[in-house]
């Protein structure tokens, strides 16, 4: 975007000396004013971003308001069931032209001064435009739309761009492309946002909320308590099967591994001790008979956290999510939350699936308000200039280039492996594409 | 007696209680507010599915939070007690102010009262204030009003930071 781009340098905040066993980050890239704007402008303005699930636009008209960095745009599936996205602001005096967050319209509306707008864009009414702009035939389209350069959806997940030279979609999610592919195919009718979300506001920076959910280092020490109380109720209640929860993992104590996927994205997985008690669990037979044993052990046996830079998560566990995050202000940070699950699964397993989602992954959840709590800690710790640094080289020593053996069963190429979910490796990967984003060409 | 003075009565009775359940969140006076639900009581937060509309099956759809049976509240007491909880420790000082309290249907088996909420909190970020409209659905349970339901619709959309049972 012409213009908008950051005189300041900001890359000696990323010290990358993996060589001489060195990977570090200022703190300031959490707290500092100028760093926001500079990754609103060329992180969130300059790449793809998440906006949001196709099943929430079913229809022709069908409309999604949300945002890319600090702009308000809105995504509309168009006569030909293609998605096109635009910035959600009157051409006239900017007033947000959808009522809603969701809905479904033919033609938006100001509500503000009365010019009309079709879902390609096209402006199409300006009240009393002969009085306004005399009788010959007046140029309507000077006043279309501001059309999101780019929209494209890989497998139901729409993301636009502002900046309109990027990568394709699918080369820009480089092997987080494999890791979409595994929540995706292990459904036959494909995947459906589940009615209901929740928002919340965090105390902190938007990137320590990326960074949390592809964290495995902390799931032993915060979220202890939540295998206990599950524990606990379990012994009390005596229940069985997918009524229980999947607490093995917490332990800290089986198989995982945590991937730097390429331009920023980042994935951990840890096995399940009791992969029967997921809803997946059920397509067990179908998809033995569909894929390779090794991508049925991925989907069936593999709890995966996925990170896509810059602005979503992609949780696939007992339960399955799809965590929005939002940048206010490098202080706050606005998360949604939506249950992402199979169509057409049955009552019991969809009930499973809501039920462990709100045990555990909401604000007003047992796990997922541990990690928030966390977080805005960490946010509080970060402003102490006289410790500057976050050290990131835990897992270094045996850190892999490329696949490692694990990953090769599962179709997709990381740029490097670790052995370990505990291991931070893989955000060298984030913060290398962030510094690259952010430094001045 | 008369059905006038039946229905102050009633309504005294099931003020007191609602004034009850609030003051032992307050006071965390956990195993109190504990014994004010029946065995097979749900505690329910729909979420909103659009501005207006909240979702309408709880079964099948994400709620805020969904707790049928009492142990599921138990749950949380378990979890704040064991001081183990990031979020739960230090715990957020809240005042639940509740007013129009009224009762709305009475039948031989079960009251339905509705009740609205204002609760105020205060944590290391601040303070929040949020609304809340309650409605119970409550019964006697050998001589003493007990709560089978209680359903809370959150006014705001957005919360700042974690929540409990007792941030509602």
């Amino acid at each position: 975007m012409d213009g908008m781009r950051y005189e300041k340098n900001f890359t000696a905040l990323v010290d990358d000396r993996v060589a001489e066993g060195v990977f570090r980050v200022d703190r300031s890239v959490y707290t500092d004013q100028e760093v926001f704007n500079a990754e609103m402008a060329q992180i969130f303005e300059g790449g793809w971003i998440y906006l949001c699930h196709e099943s929430q636009i079913p229809d022709e008209g069908s409309y999604y308001a949300t945002d890319i960095g600090l702009s308000p745009v809105v995504v509309i599936r168009q006569k030909d069931g293609a998605l096109k996205t635009f910035i959600n602001a009157c051409s006239h005096r900017a007033a947000i032209l959808t009522p809603r967050k969701q809905g479904k319209a033919r033609v938006l509306t100001c509500r503000f001064h009365g010019w009309a707008y079709s879902c390609e864009g096209r402006c199409i009414r300006i009240k009393q435009e002969k009085e306004a702009f005399g009788d010959e035939e007046f140029d309507r389209s000077s006043y279309d739309l501001k059309v999101v350069p780019r929209t494209e959806s890989y497998r139901g997940f729409v993301f636009g761009s502002l900046e309109e030279n990027v990568p394709p979609l699918r080369e820009a999610l480089a092997a987080a492309a494999g890791w979409i592919d595994l929540m995706v195919e292990q459904s036959p009718d494909g995947l459906e946002v589940v009615p209901g979300s929740s928002t919340y506001t965090i105390h902190g920076n938007w990137k320590m909320q990326i960074e949390n959910s592809v964290d495995g280092h902390h799931v032993s020490t915060v979220h202890r308590v939540f295998a206990n109380t599950m524990r606990n109720r379990e012994e009390r209640d005596g229940l069985t099967g997918m009524a229980r929860t999947e607490g093995g993992r917490i332990t800290g104590k089986v198989p995982s591994g945590a991937y730097d996927l390429g331009n920023g994205h980042m994935a951990i997985w840890a096995q399940h001790t009791t992969p029967e008690r997921r809803p997946v669990y059920k397509k067990k037979d179908w998809l033995e008979a569909n894929f390779s044993s090794g991508k049925v052990d991925w989907i069936l046996n593999r709890g995966r956290n996925l990170a896509v830079f810059p602005n979503v998560a992609l949780m696939d566990n007992p339960s399955t999510q799809i965590r929005r995050v939002r940048p206010i202000s490098p202080d706050r940070t606005e998360v949604t939350v939506y249950c992402i699950a199979h169509v057409g699964e049955d009552d019991e397993a969809r009930a499973a699936r809501l039920r462990k989602f709100e045990d555990f992954y909401l604000t007003a959840g047992m796990a997922t308000s541990d990690d928030m709590a966390a977080l805005e800690d960490t946010y509080l710790g970060s402003h102490a200039r006289a410790a500057r640094w976050n050290d990131f080289t835990r897992g270094l020593h045996s850190m892999v280039e490329g696949a490692d053996q694990v990953a090769t069963l599962g179709d997709f190429e990381p740029v490097t492996s670790s052995e370990s979910w505990e291991n931070e490796t893989l955000y060298f990967g984030f913060y290398r594409r962030w510094r690259e984003l952010m430094s001045v060409e | 007696m008369n059905t006038a003075s039946r229905d102050i009565d009633m309504l005294v009775e099931v003020s007191d209680l609602i004034n009850r359940e609030l003051k032992y969140l307050d006071q965390r006076r956990w195993d109190d507010w504990l014994s004010l639900y029946s065995d097979d009581a749900v505690f329910w937060a729909p979420s909103w599915s659009n501005e207006d509309t909240l979702i309408r099956d709880p079964k099948t759809s994400l709620n805020m939070v969904f707790l049928e049976g009492k142990g599921r509240l138990e749950d949380r007491v378990f979890r704040i007690e064991t001081e183990d909880s990031y979020a739960s420790m230090p715990l957020d000082r809240t005042v639940h102010v509740v007013g129009n309290i009224t009762v709305d249907e009475t039948n031989n088996k079960s009251i339905h009262a509705s009740a609205n909420a204002i609760v105020h909190s205060y944590g290391r970020h601040g303070a929040q204030t949020t609304g809340s409209l309650y409605e119970y659905v409550l019964s006697d349970l050998e001589g003493r009003l007990t709560i089978k339901q209680k359903k809370i619709i959150l006014i705001d959309d957005a919360v700042a930071g974690p929540i409990d049972i007792y941030h509602f």
